[in-house]
């Protein structure tokens, strides 16, 4: 009989044999499959949990290679989508987990479409706006989600617990208007790997049922200055949130409230979202642009064209990156361009 | 005496990561107001407070011996 692979996590008494037959039947979510993503994708997958969804926007590039631990110079020489990279190693890692990688945007729509599936939601995400939708959801929905986010040497982690704990709006009750990206102030892998480390380990603890052993604090750390804060934060819940409070109006999940343009954190990059989800035929579009004197390779998954100062990667789906700007209006005259 | 513990963005921004200040009876709300005057071109929007690792609100008062941190909220991952 081979040897029970788990041997070294049953025998940790707070989870045991009956903690890992659990995991083995959770799904969790997590969104993004960067730095953040791949190391708590990695982790939960070598851990036995049943089944895993990990959603991201964006393709492998050389400069991830210092801190996001899935991919390699091949899946970047390449430009492999995130998601795609992430699902194909994972199942190396393990074939008995159930590993699904969507190349997208994380949306309202699609979120709500198998949010009903999902046990546990980890943020692994690059931004503010989406952290406010998966909260919303959240709490819409009553699945816990593990706030994470990492820049330079420091980084934090909150566990939200649907009428239990506060939520990220009552946590954020004003929205900030520039964060520090990693393009700005750079980020170390260790910062990542330990909030990884905290956001697995709560994860581990909700999903063999130990609620009890949960942190329970807002943990924030700079690793080179050799600081953390653990701040108890239930003052900090809200009855007029509109999130989680008495009156909840899920401001984030309305239409109005979502852009259709994003600036990607650490790259000199915006993201622009088509109003509508389409199905591009590749080989048309490649053809038509070439014809038109641009520069066009592709892969199964992307094409990628090289205009006069910016660098174009067009998805599937309609999704496009402009490269090498970070002016909104600017990439949106670029796509209007060339999708003619 | 408090200390004041900066993270992250507010760190950068003030150069250094604690400081100590001779205050009393101040609140919170004065405390960042102060933090905005001496450093102009700090982004104190949406930035989690806390006394002796307690979530602070802007009208909670400051005492002697006090450590205050200032953690902005991250978006990197």
């Amino acid at each position: 009989m081979r040897e029970n692979r788990y041997s070294r996590q049953t025998l940790f008494s707070p989870i045991g044999d009956s903690g890992q037959s659990l995991l083995g039947k959770k799904h969790v979510l997590i969104i993004g499959a960067g730095a953040l993503g791949s190391s708590t994708a990695e982790m939960l997958v070598r851990s036995g949990i049943g089944r895993i969804t990990i959603i991201d926007r964006d393709y492998v590039e050389r400069s991830n290679l210092q801190r996001q631990q899935l991919y390699t110079e091949r899946d970047a020489k390449n430009r492999i989508p995130k998601a795609i990279a992430a699902e194909k190693r994972l199942r190396e890692i393990n074939g008995d987990c159930e590993i699904t990688g969507i190349v997208g945007e994380a949306t309202v729509e699609l979120l709500e479409d198998i949010i009903e599936e999902i046990d546990l939601i980890i943020d692994a995400s690059d931004n503010m706006e989406i952290r406010m939708i998966i909260n919303d959801l959240s709490i819409k929905h009553g699945v816990p989600w593990i706030y994470g986010a990492c820049v330079g040497s420091s980084g934090m982690t909150f566990t939200i617990l649907p009428e239990i704990t506060p939520c990220l709006h009552c946590l954020l009750q004003v929205m900030p208007m520039n964060g520090m990206s990693c393009d700005t102030a750079g980020i170390i892998s260790p910062a990542v790997q330990l909030v990884v480390a905290h956001q697995v380990t709560e994860a581990l603890k909700i999903l063999i049922q130990d609620k009890n052993s949960l942190r329970g604090t807002f943990y924030s750390f700079d690793l080179w200055n050799n600081t953390s804060q653990n701040i108890k934060v239930s003052r900090a819940k809200r009855t007029d949130c509109r999130t989680c409070g008495k009156e909840r109006s899920y401001p984030f999940l309305q239409k109005e409230n979502q852009t259709k343009t994003a600036i990607l954190c650490g790259r000199d990059t915006v993201q622009i979202r088509p109003s509508f989800k389409k199905e591009l035929n590749f080989t048309y579009l490649a053809e038509s642009l070439v014809k038109r004197g641009y520069k066009v390779t592709q892969n199964p998954f992307l094409l990628n064209v090289q205009l006069k100062d910016n660098r174009f990667v067009l998805f599937k789906d309609g999704r496009a990156l402009v490269h090498q700007t970070k002016d909104v209006v600017h990439a949106k005259n670029l796509y209007d361009q060339l999708m003619g | 005496m408090v200390k004041l513990l900066f993270f992250a963005g507010i760190k950068e921004r003030i150069g250094v990561e604690e400081l100590y200040l001779e205050t009393s009876n101040q609140t919170i709300a004065q405390l960042k107001n102060y933090l905005q005057v001496s450093y102009p071109n700090l982004q104190l929007d949406g930035v989690l407070v806390a006394i002796n690792e307690e979530f602070a609100l802007d009208d909670d008062m400051v005492q002697d011996n006090d450590t205050i941190a200032f953690i902005p909220p991250v978006s990197g991952g």
